[in-house]
């Protein structure tokens, strides 16, 4: 995990506004996949369109950084961006009449789930390693409390209290974001 | 009906699905549907147990996940058995039959994983059960052992599936586990069941 990876949002803001060229590479990979997120599933783009919007996005984010007022905000600022110029593509494809309502059903629900699925994710990010490694083992791939006991040399019957005690941790983090900046990552 | 529309079913339903003189559903299936059972119910006694017990919504949390995984077993057990059914049937027939036998071979090896799979979650719903059965409001012992007794059972079950899978030899590695996880989650069981009588 790079030093860059630990800041918060505004402090990365800050970085790149001095010009820090690892902080801008930062920025992108730390809201790339959001972004890309929200162009196919959220709205459904092809994946030349999606790249299209996913490069303007980045393009405008660096030109225009300055005039984020609330450096904390960053990821409502970029999202707000991504769905613009989603809109955008979707009118020169003429396929939808771009409004600023949603274009498709359910398009609302999926930009919500995309949204919490990344807000989990930033917070798992300030968990500990030995956490996040657990976490993802027993909820991404499946593993058995055995096997996760085997391959971390565990002993067996500690990983349910283990695993229930980071998500602890990991709920803890999520309720200090719904309740405002303040999480270390803002 | 096809396999997929299994978890649809009303639960009356389906149990006459099992009863009638099909293929599948069958014993992996309702294995699976055990510690399905067993995991939604540490689930309730966690949740129930919330405002006494710290790590209640984390341990309601792998439950759930524990639930749906096995679940989905159910699905998968069907399909695994009715394909290696069919490949067997096939056997003596005319043709290629190099070729049979090693499509037979995999089917057969499928059908056995996923029993072992619903095993190992047998294993983990009975942990969760005993943790739920020792840290739980006093209330919902019962059910926690309830849960406990449950899983053992789905996972003895799956178990025994796994050895007369017709590709697992003994000493095979995927009998080894099989037993392990039916003799953890007996272990799990027996100890909830002592604690609270």
């Amino acid at each position: 995990m790079s030093q860059l990876s630990t800041l918060s949002d505004a402090e990365l803001v800050q970085r790149c506004r001095e010009g820090n060229t690892d902080a801008w590479n930062e920025l992108v990979e730390r809201f790339s996949r959001y972004v890309y997120a929200v162009c196919t599933r959220g709205y459904r783009l092809s994946e030349e369109d999606a790249e299209d919007v996913f490069q303007e996005v980045f393009t405008r984010a660096f030109t225009h950084l300055g005039t984020l007022r609330n450096d904390a905000a960053l990821r409502p600022w970029i999202a707000q961006l991504t769905r613009r110029l989603c809109l955008d593509s979707i009118a020169k494809r003429g396929r939808e009449q771009a409004t600023d309502e949603p274009v498709a059903d359910g398009l609302a629900s999926d930009l919500d789930e995309i949204d919490e699925a990344f807000t989990v994710r930033e917070a798992l990010a300030t968990l500990s390693e030995t956490c996040q490694d657990m976490l993802d083992r027993f909820f991404a791939r499946d593993q058995s409390y055995r096997t996760i006991s085997d391959e971390l040399e565990l002993p067996s019957g500690t990983i349910a209290s283990r695993i229930a005690r980071c998500l602890s941790k990991l709920r803890t983090e999520l309720e200090g974001r719904k309740a405002g900046p303040g999480g270390s990552r803002g | 009906m096809s396999t997929e529309d299994y978890l649809d079913l009303r639960i009356d339903d389906f149990l006459d699905r099992l009863a009638e003189g099909g293929r599948a559903p069958g014993g992996g299936s309702a294995a699976a549907l055990s510690v399905a059972f067993a995991a939604g119910l540490v689930a309730m006694v966690a949740r129930c147990s919330r405002e006494s017990w710290d790590d209640a919504g984390g341990v309601a949390a792998q439950s759930l996940a524990i639930k749906e995984r096995a679940a989905q077993l159910a699905r998968t057990d069907a399909h695994a058995w009715q394909e290696a059914s069919a490949a067997l049937r096939e056997a003596g027939t005319d043709g290629d039959a190099e070729g049979r036998d090693r499509e037979l071979e995999q089917k057969l090896g499928r059908a056995a994983a996923v029993p072992l799979e619903i095993a190992e979650l047998g294993a983990d719903a009975a942990a969760l059960a005993a943790l739920v059965g020792e840290y739980c409001e006093g209330a919902f012992r019962a059910d926690a052992a309830a849960a406990a007794a449950l899983a053992s059972g789905g996972a003895s079950a799956a178990a025994h599936l796994v050895q007369v899978n017709l590709s697992v030899q003994e000493g095979d590695e995927r009998l080894k586990r099989a037993r392990a996880s039916e003799q953890a989650a007996a272990e799990s069981a027996k100890r909830t069941l002592a604690s609270i009588r």
